[in-house]
């Protein structure tokens, strides 16, 4: 099922890039830490320098499964719509206060009792009430031209069309924002760009173990 | 001199007594220890309170600690509940000021907090529930802030504007951190006092205010030492010893501060009081039982001392008084011996000393006051009995009586029996004596042959009858060491207060009256004045005799001695006489005894030799040849070196055989010594002098003795031969005289020749020469020469003087 629509997502992008295939181009983006090590999670996005409309219509799951928000860090464009699956046996309270998206889905279980449409852009850090070591991040970008790095700390945005833009990167434990980076981009051409972002040590909340729970 | 001390009773102990010295010796001596005990007990006790404090200060302190951080962890959890509060969070997140501000004091009253500040996460306080001035100002604890970021809580004591807090400060999570709040809970004697109630300490809570003074905030004290305290801690900005006294409304309190916040500017500390007293309270009780203890040993000491001291003291005390009684002169008092310890043994030696003192002085008294010889009081005890009885007398005017009396001729049996014997007789005639008289009558032995009697009741007829006892008492002859021997006293009686007033002259008209009796031959005789009188010229005579033989008073007169064999005169005697110029001639009977008394008798019987020599040579010369007869006295013989050679000296200077020379001495004069006697006889007969027993018949000697003698002539007393015609006795006597001369070679001589039947009896006897009135009286030279020629042609007869061819 999730894979289903895992391909299903991917088949919409395709079908939204092919229209501009012929002079698309990539960004390959890098980050580092200060130390120089890859780092995992963090946002690069392109702002187009002639901007971009919202998203419209577009549906992200945020889910949670064993007490954790999955995935850690989500990168949507300004105007998608959020849904919270609740994947644990056990009932969630998903809450956010921050300032570019505030809101509360009190305790449920199963699929997303509502959804959350992101209309601006800026960080918003979700938490669940009962449980407090569960955080998750969700980056609301101006522009559909993002991607989150992996472990080797490289992400690679695809099918970007040739222009002008302002790449960004963005991490949850930054301790301050890295400069943006503006280049031209050519058609076809796959452009490299690297970040290096100071970031704070990750230290994740004590989590207790479900035995020792017993629900 | 008696020591002062002893006029006391002993049961006052003085200062400078024994039982002073002991009793402070001992107080002194506990008093030192116990004070020294004490103050080391104390000064122990009183570290050990210290310590004890010290450590339950020091577990306080622990606690104390342990309860401020348990405190703050509570405070702290609470803080993080409050701020994990989702409506408290979402609040925050509301962004309005009033929503928030509301929510802070909401929920800072649900944990008791005093002040709640929020802070944004670039440190400006958002909101303040005390003082809203601090918005938008700098967070004023940011380290707090900072510490809490990687903690996720931090707390410190803090002092906001003069109160101290302690402040928590926690994050307000969504879930990351979107602003911090500070929870501020006020440290206020409440809180003080509930560590107070768990610590068991006084809590304090004080901080260093920039005007550089301690300022207190909350404390356990109560309101006035808090201002004691203060002003301890006044100036010491560092507190630099952690633990200190400090005293606080009189009481002493161990003190330890404790930092809470040593941040240079805002140095918060509190102050930890244990009061010293509740750790020496055991210690003032063990303290007051000692004090106790050692008052009530120093009344028993004191008590105890003092009874040793008097059992020591009083023992000595007694030995003191007892000592004095003895030095005045009281032997009775033995001392009383109460204990068998040394002192005791002292007393029990005191009291032999004292017995043995009681003894010796008998003793002394006894050989003081006694005879040794007869057991007889001696001169000593006499004179005082006398003395006692004489002033007795004169208050009672009884009469008084003494009788004195020595042995006639006890030199004799000394010389020849010896001294031994001598003593013996003695003793004997005291025992006798003593048996012989009343025991009231007093019987004492004055010294040698001396006795003497007192009759205290007595009155002259009774001494009397007195003396005549003696006498019989001592008829009885003695048998002393196998010898039989007759003794016979001479008495002189003296009465009170007749013959004197006092012990001393009664003694002396005694003594006077012994002597007449000795003189007249007597049994005994009463003092009367003119033996005094007697007495008196013979003291006189004394001066006067040296005189008469200086200045030639003496005078010889001869008495022709007839041969009744030869009817002729063959000697003459030389007789002694003085013609004083006051008083004409003086008989020899007179003064003869007194010179052979006082010794002088040897000047007469020097110059009576020369001149009876000188004369026989005169008359030798003149174709006289008459042997001349000399008497020469006891003490002349015992001088026999001095006679000897006066003899041999006159005989030569008068140019005369020794044969002309015959020396006369009496039986008592040979008894009085006879060793001497016999040599001096022995050595003149080897001179060639003739010798003559005078008096013979009076002295008692045997003829054995006489045989002993060196002697040519034996001469009858004249009182045997005067009293031939009245008793035929002494005709026996001198008849058998006679014959033992005879037989023992001796010439016998009878003189006192004063009738013819005397003469015819001497004839009829055998008697050699005759000497008497018969025949001729002593007459001076020129008329014995007269007398000589005159009788030359006449026939014997009575009453005619005969005369022999020379």
């Amino acid at each position: 099922m999730a894979m289903s629509r895992l391909v299903a997502s991917l088949m919409v992008t395709v079908a939204f890039a092919l229209p501009r295939a012929g002079c698309a181009g990539s960004i390959e983006a890098q980050v580092r830490d200060s130390q120089g090590k890859p780092l995992a999670d963090a946002a690069v996005y392109a702002i187009p320098a002639a901007g971009a409309p919202d998203a419209r219509g577009k549906t992200v799951p945020i889910e949670q499964v064993d007490r954790e928000f999955v995935p850690y860090v989500t990168v949507l464009q300004t105007g998608t719509v959020a849904t919270f699956p609740n994947r644990d046996p056990i009932m969630h309270h998903v809450y956010s206060f921050s300032p570019a998206k505030s809101f509360e889905i009190k305790l449920y279980s199963g699929k997303s009792p509502m959804q959350v449409a992101f209309d601006k852009p800026g960080v918003v850090t979700l938490g669940c009430n009962i449980h407090d070591w569960m955080i998750g991040y969700v980056l609301v970008v101006p522009t559909p031209y993002f991607a989150k790095t992996d472990a080797s700390g490289s992400a690679r945005l695809r099918d970007v069309p040739a222009g002008g833009y302002e790449v960004r990167a963005w991490h949850p434990q930054q301790r301050a924002g890295a400069a943006p980076v503006a280049l031209a981009l050519e058609p076809g051409a796959a452009r490299p760009v690297a970040f290096t972002l100071e970031v704070a040590p990750h230290r994740a909340k004590y989590k207790p173990p479900l035995d020792r729970l017993k629900y | 001199m008696r020591p002062r001390s002893l006029t006391r009773q002993a049961g006052a102990i003085k200062l400078n007594s024994l039982g002073a010295r002991i009793v402070l010796f001992f107080v002194a001596l506990l008093v030192i220890v116990q004070g020294l005990g004490a103050f080391l007990v104390i000064q122990a006790n009183s570290q050990i309170a210290r310590d004890t404090i010290d450590q339950e200060l020091e577990q306080g302190e622990r606690v104390f600690k342990q309860l401020l951080a348990q405190n703050q962890a509570r405070l702290e959890q609470g803080a993080g509940i409050l701020s994990a509060d989702f409506a408290f969070r979402q609040a925050i997140a509301s962004n309005d000021t009033g929503t928030v501000l509301s929510v802070l004091r909401n929920h800072g009253a649900r944990v008791g907090a005093n002040v709640m500040t929020l802070a944004s996460l670039q440190n400006a306080v958002r909101a303040d529930t005390l003082d809203a001035a601090r918005v938008g100002k700098p967070f004023a604890y940011p380290d707090l802030i900072r510490l809490a970021s990687v903690e996720g809580k931090a707390s410190s004591i803090v002092n906001r504007e003069g109160k101290l807090y302690q402040l928590v400060v926690v994050p307000v999570l969504a879930p990351d951190p979107i602003a911090w709040v500070g929870l501020a809970f006020e440290v206020d004697d409440r809180v003080a006092k509930d560590l107070n109630q768990l610590t068991g300490l006084e809590v304090s809570f004080a901080s260093w205010t920039q005007l550089g003074s301690w300022q207190l905030h909350a404390s356990t004290l109560p309101a006035p030492l808090r201002e004691g305290m203060l002003a301890a801690f006044s100036g010491d900005e560092a507190l630099g010893a952690q633990v200190r006294e400090v005293e606080l409304g009189g009481e002493e309190y161990e003190t330890r501060v404790t930092p809470l916040e040593s941040r240079p500017d805002k140095r918060i500390v509190a102050i930890l009081q244990k009061p010293l007293l509740i750790g020496l309270a055991p210690f003032k009780r063990i303290s007051a039982s000692f004090f106790w203890l050692t008052a009530a040993g120093l009344v028993f000491l004191v008590a105890g001392s003092l009874a040793i001291a008097r059992s020591i003291t009083r023992p000595v005390h007694r030995l003191a008084e007892a000592a004095h009684s003895v030095q005045q002169g009281d032997y009775t008092r033995h001392v009383l011996v109460e204990h068998r310890d040394e002192i005791g043994q002292l007393a029990v030696s005191f009291n032999h000393m004292l017995d043995g003192i009681v003894s010796r002085e008998k003793e002394i008294l006894r050989l003081a006051y006694e005879d040794g010889l007869t057991g007889l009081p001696n001169r000593s005890m006499f004179n005082e009995q006398l003395g006692q009885a004489v002033r007795t007398a004169k208050r009672g005017e009884a009469p008084v009586t003494v009788l004195l009396f020595d042995m006639d001729r006890f030199k004799t049996i000394n010389d020849t029996l010896g001294h031994p014997v001598g003593d013996q007789a003695l003793r004997e005639v005291g025992l006798r004596v003593r048996k012989a008289l009343r025991d009231s009558d007093v019987v004492a032995r004055l010294g040698g042959d001396e006795f003497a009697v007192l009759l205290a009741t007595g009155n002259a007829g009774n001494a009397r009858v007195v003396a005549e006892k003696i006498h019989k008492a001592l008829e009885e002859p003695f048998v002393i060491a196998g010898q039989t021997m007759d003794m016979a006293a001479s008495i002189g009686i003296a009465h009170y207060p007749e013959h004197g007033d006092d012990p001393n002259a009664l003694l002396r008209a005694a003594d006077v009256a012994m002597y007449e009796a000795k003189r007249t031959k007597a049994r005994f005789a009463v003092y009367d004045p003119s033996h005094d009188m007697r007495r008196q010229e013979f003291l006189t005579m004394l001066g006067e005799l040296r005189r008469a033989v200086e200045a030639g008073e003496l005078v010889l007169h001869y008495q022709p001695k007839m041969s009744l064999a030869e009817d002729r005169v063959t000697s003459v005697e030389a007789l002694v006489r003085w013609r004083h110029p006051m008083r004409g001639f003086v008989q020899p009977a007179d003064f003869i005894p007194f010179a052979e008394q006082t010794g002088y008798i040897s000047a007469i019987t020097r110059w009576v030799l020369r001149r009876a020599i000188e004369q026989c040579g005169v008359w030798e010369r003149s174709g006289l040849r008459i042997r001349m007869c000399v008497n020469i006295s006891a003490r002349d013989l015992q001088g026999g070196d001095e006679l000897i050679t006066q003899v041999s000296a006159a005989l030569q200077a008068a140019e005369l055989p020794a044969g002309m020379l015959c020396l006369e001495i009496t039986e008592s004069a040979l008894m009085e010594d006879p060793l001497s006697a016999q040599s001096t006889l022995r050595r003149l007969r080897d001179l060639g002098v003739a010798t003559s027993i005078d008096d013979y018949g009076t002295g008692y000697s045997s003829l054995a003795y006489i045989k002993q003698l060196a002697v040519n002539e034996l001469k009858i007393d004249r009182a045997f031969v005067g009293g031939m015609e009245a008793d035929r006795s002494n005709a026996a006597i001198v008849r058998s005289t006679i014959e033992l001369g005879h037989n023992l070679g001796l010439t016998v001589v009878a003189e006192g020749v004063e009738t013819e039947h005397e003469l015819a009896e001497l004839r009829r006897f055998g008697c050699d020469e005759a000497q008497g009135y018969f025949f001729a009286r002593p007459m001076p030279a020129p008329a014995l020469e007269r007398w000589l020629s005159g009788a030359r042609d006449k026939t014997l007869g009575p009453r005619s003087d005969v005369l022999g061819e020379a």
